[in-house]
């Protein structure tokens, strides 16, 4: 019970000053991993939350659509100061960042014509999708000895890349197989 | 090439993806490239430099990539409807739920949920992949620089920047 006084002293604290320049720290440090970054500030820096909470508001990020890490910004201000305070850390996560992003990106894409920013880009974009694959791969990981999962991975994949079907048929057609089969399946478990 | 319907029609279609991007903004990018060059707003070539950019400056990576898409095809006001219409409806959609989270967070349907749509979203991330390594590996060297960024992120536990960085050399000496 201390414990959550204590919390709630901290959240008394949290200005939306804070809030803003946690998340665009946040967004300014994390180069490829967010994640890595929104845990290390808002956990280990700031004590915002705790880490059972920030692995909570993953599990509930991940099951959403949308930029995973926009959700975490979301989740941590709202907790600490309401919609107001989801509106300051989404704020602080994408208004500087977006705006110097667009004005560095934009004045590369100008010169996009030029071979060697052209070869540069290019040897960029194969890496890119290359950890993007491997990202991938891992989230695949924890699921490798369940077939049905394999099975819906690949079966998605294949709609998407072999048969090119829109992503909302995809999900569409899949989502409710992939769920009556997790059912099934986790009900068969429980009666075994 | 700056026509406010081309806009429009890029926000909506957007906003419709942005809500259903399960696993992240990643999952919809086939879907995202069909329509682009569908419409002719931009050519592959231009669409893998948006991802490429993207990558390499910090920040929020997938609405800055729809922002330059929406760059190209309205200007400024394209750009800033394109981000908008990116991370808004997720925004909506992340607060809501957060809110409905402690009354939910231990029924067993929700588990099952979970379970069933994960691999899906995990299948669509793997295929966001696949398409971009498509558009952008013109020849074997760029294929295998995919290659071992793949095997360089699962392998060890370097910063993917450098990764990056060490592709976008490759290129820039003429390498890849």
């Amino acid at each position: 019970m201390t414990e959550t006084v204590d919390a709630r002293r901290v959240e008394d604290r949290v200005t939306l000053g804070a809030l803003f320049v946690g998340f665009l720290k946040v967004s300014l440090l994390g180069f490829g991993g967010g994640l890595v970054w929104a845990r290390r500030i808002a956990v280990e820096r700031q004590r915002w939350v705790d880490d059972q909470e920030f692995a909570e508001i993953l599990t509930l990020c991940q099951f959403m659509p949308g930029p995973n890490i926009v959700g975490i910004t979301i989740c941590v201000g709202s907790r600490l100061r309401g919609p107001v305070g989801a509106v300051a850390a989404v704020a602080g996560f994408i208004l500087i960042p977006w705006t110097v992003g667009l004005a560095f990106g934009s004045l590369c894409l100008h010169y996009a014509y030029l071979p060697i920013l052209q070869n540069i880009l290019g040897g960029l974009s194969s890496a890119a999708a290359g950890l993007m694959i491997a990202t991938g791969i891992r989230l695949l990981m924890p699921h490798r000895s369940r077939q049905t999962a394999l099975l819906f991975a690949a079966l998605a994949f294949t709609g998407m890349v072999v048969a090119k079907l829109p992503l909302l048929v995809v999900l569409l057609g899949l989502a409710p197989l992939s769920i009556a089969v997790a059912g099934i399946t986790s009900a068969r478990a429980r009666t075994l | 090439m700056k026509d406010p319907t081309a806009s429009l029609v890029l926000a909506a279609h957007l906003a419709l993806l942005s809500s259903i991007s399960f696993g992240g903004f990643p999952t919809v990018l086939p879907d995202v490239r069909n329509l682009v060059t569908a419409n002719g707003w931009a050519t592959d070539q231009e669409f893998a430099n948006f991802f490429a950019i993207s990558q390499v400056v910090p920040g929020p990576n997938m609405i800055l990539m729809m922002s330059f898409v929406g760059l190209k095809v309205g200007g400024i006001l394209g750009a800033i409807t394109s981000a908008l219409a990116t991370f808004g409806p997720p925004c909506l959609m992340y607060y809501t739920s957060y809110r409905l989270w402690d009354r939910f967070r231990d029924r067993p349907w929700q588990q099952i949920v979970r379970r069933g749509l994960a691999p899906l979203t995990i299948g669509l991330v793997i295929a966001g992949g696949y398409v971009m390594a498509r558009a952008a590996d013109i020849g074997w060297q760029r294929a295998l620089v995919t290659a071992v960024a793949i095997g360089m992120m699962l392998g060890t536990r370097l910063n993917p920047l450098w990764i990056l960085a060490a592709g976008g050399v490759l290129g820039g000496l003429g390498f890849v």
